[in-house]
């Protein structure tokens, strides 16, 4: 039986609604592409779709398979016209049954992304002015390929049972069904993020985002517990996305593997209803805080040190306290203290954590929650936990405001934009006309020293040494970027607008001798 | 003088090789206080990068200090 079709004539709709009937299905989707009066600014009159036949049918027949096959749909049509269309008529239909309405509507969005792309068909549109075009479909989004599907477990389709979570009266199906809806954004895939990320999934939040620039590491397993040893030197967001995929299918995840900056932070934002902070990177907190205030996102922070960690909600309301209106600038690396630097025990991030996810759940369900100006401080050792009230009159207040803060805060980062500068060699900067300056420690330079001319100015003295760097264009260098991108960020505010980072540090460098290992989340 | 309970957190408990400590003090105020305990621990924040809560509350650095008061330092920390 063939569940494609190419029609010359304009197709049957009740009766490919009605093949598509059963007492199992729950959820009937389709999809139906009109032809539109303009295309690229040009007025259309009309159109001709000219198709391969047969392989046209076999493909369109393939596609639908396959997306029987990965959605576990109960069945599917769709058929495409060719042929004499005008404006508004129909030029495709889809029509999508499945027990359950989400498959039906992946299903849907699969089979029509795949036949605009693989079918051999052709259009000629006839413009207004007479004249005509053949077009090509050059480039089609295909939203499948952003999804994480296991594909090598192809078994019965999974259907999810939250009734552990729906038997709360306070969450029920009401609340279930909110969950579903929601989009939610997860920055850092680490200590904090997997137990955030496997909560959530687990929830049956319908939309994950994973923010993770780095690839996993041995020393991060001890607490990373969504990751095994064979997974060491993939990238985070890809693993998490997998191991989402095979917790709970249902589940959408998009995933970044580049961290956000200030040039599209607030666009990713604004497509989320919910960010929970999970990064260890103090300069990501910040953006991320000032992202959520100017796109009226809720933030959950969380950090952890050792043996305890801190807690707070920005709820990005008017009048609520922010990341700022507590520590109102981002303190100089190295003095905010990392895993790296100062070891932690691998449950303190794993129960931080843990709290961001009910936390970011409360939200979503509206449940009884604290009020959002504490900040929590949580020490695992003695279980002591304090929560301090956020005094909002003595924060950003002073300064315009949270939002006037952020706005400043956010183009400050976008003009700094080209600070960071990358090259492969630093061989290839000097050869630009930058003068390289050292920022590491005394004891980092002798451990290992530089292959090329510098001068020697500890991070921490650079500010005050200013004047020493005026003039020439200077490239301050340091193992990570971290501390030299901070270090030109303050001589910029001093004026010298020739002063630059290395981008990623030495770590980015290809050196003679093998590159330390980098830090991780 | 007067007599203070003291906490510290992050990278300051780690610094003063304690959570918490009682001390006698003759500081007039919140950052004299602090500038005083960094000479004996070794502090090497300084108090503009920190929040100092009194008796679970937070507040500025040029607020009062009063006797058997409890004072919690409190640094941003960023792992993860």
């Amino acid at each position: 039986m063939s569940r494609f079709d190419l029609s010359g004539a304009p197709a049957d709709l009740d009766a490919l609604r009605a093949a598509l009937q059963h007492p199992g299905s729950g959820g009937f989707c389709t999809f139906e592409g009109w032809v539109r009066d303009s295309n690229e600014g040009r007025q259309v009159d009309g159109l001709d779709y000219e198709a391969y036949d047969d392989l046209a049918r076999a493909e369109g027949d393939l596609i639908i398979a396959e997306a029987i096959a990965r959605y576990g749909v109960a069945d599917a049509r769709c058929v495409h016209r060719t042929g004499q269309l005008k404006v508004g008529d129909l030029a495709v239909w889809v029509g999508v049954a499945a027990a359950h309405r989400d498959e039906a509507f992946r299903a849907c969005r699969y089979i029509i992304d795949e036949i605009k792309h693989r079918l051999p068909i052709w259009k000629k549109e006839h413009y207004l002015d007479g004249d005509t075009a053949w077009v090509a479909c050059t480039h089609v989004h295909r939203e499948h390929e952003h999804e994480h599907v296991h594909h090598d477990r192809i078994g019965p389709p999974f259907t999810p049972d939250y009734s552990r979570q729906t038997r709360l009266k306070e969450v029920g199906e009401a609340g279930q069904a909110r969950l579903a809806a929601a989009k939610v954004l997860v920055i850092g895939a680490g200590g904090l993020g997997c137990p955030v990320l496997s909560y959530l999934a687990g929830a049956g939040v319908g939309t994950l985002g994973v923010v993770d620039g780095d690839r996993l590491d041995a020393s991060n397993l001890h607490r990373q517990t969504m990751y095994d040893a064979r997974d060491v030197g993939e990238l985070k967001a890809e693993l998490a996305a997998k191991r989402i995929a095979a917790l709970n299918p249902t589940v959408a995840v998009q995933t970044w593997t580049e961290p956000l900056h200030a040039g599209n932070i607030t666009e990713v934002f604004a497509e989320f209803d919910l960010v929970v902070e999970c990064t260890d990177d103090m300069a990501s907190r910040y953006l991320s805080n000032d992202a959520a205030i100017l796109t009226g996102a809720p933030l959950i922070l969380a950090s952890v040190y050792q043996y305890e960690g801190q807690l707070q909600v920005v709820s990005a309301k008017p009048g609520a306290p922010c990341l700022r209106c507590l520590w109102p600038d981002e303190p100089a690396p190295g003095v905010a203290g990392s895993c790296v630097e100062s070891g932690v025990l691998g449950p303190v991030p794993g129960v931080l954590g843990a709290m961001q996810a009910a936390e970011a759940l409360k939200i979503l369900l509206d449940l009884p929650r604290q009020a959002d100006d504490v900040l929590l401080l949580y020490n695992l050792l003695d279980h002591t936990s304090q929560r301090l009230p956020i005094d909002v009159a003595s924060g950003c207040a002073r300064h315009g405001g949270c939002v006037e803060v952020a706005a400043c805060a956010m183009a400050s980062a976008q003009d700094g934009a080209d600070i960071s500068l990358s090259f492969v060699h630093l061989a290839a900067a000097l050869s630009a006309g930058f003068i390289l300056v050292d920022v590491r420690d005394p004891d980092e330079i002798a451990a290992d020293p530089l292959d090329a001319p510098s001068r020697r100015i500890p991070a921490s003295q650079a500010a005050s040494r200013a004047a020493e760097l005026d003039g020439n264009p200077v490239l301050l260098i340091c193992a990570s970027g971290r501390r030299s991108d901070h270090a030109a960020r303050l001589l910029r505010e001093q004026g010298l607008s020739n002063v630059h980072s290395l981008a990623g540090g030495l770590n980015a460098l290809e050196r003679r001798s093998a590159a330390v290992a980098a830090g991780s989340t | 003088m007067i007599t203070v309970s003291l906490q510290y957190f992050a990278q300051l408990r780690e610094q003063a090789g304690t959570s918490a400590e009682t001390w006698s003090t003759a500081a007039g105020s919140l950052r004299e206080l602090y500038a005083e305990l960094g000479a004996r621990h070794g502090f090497l924040l300084p108090a503009e990068a920190l929040k100092v809560a009194v008796n679970a509350r937070f507040s500025d650095w040029s607020g009062p200090l009063s006797d058997g008061d409890t004072v919690v330092f409190i640094p941003p920390v960023a792992g993860g």
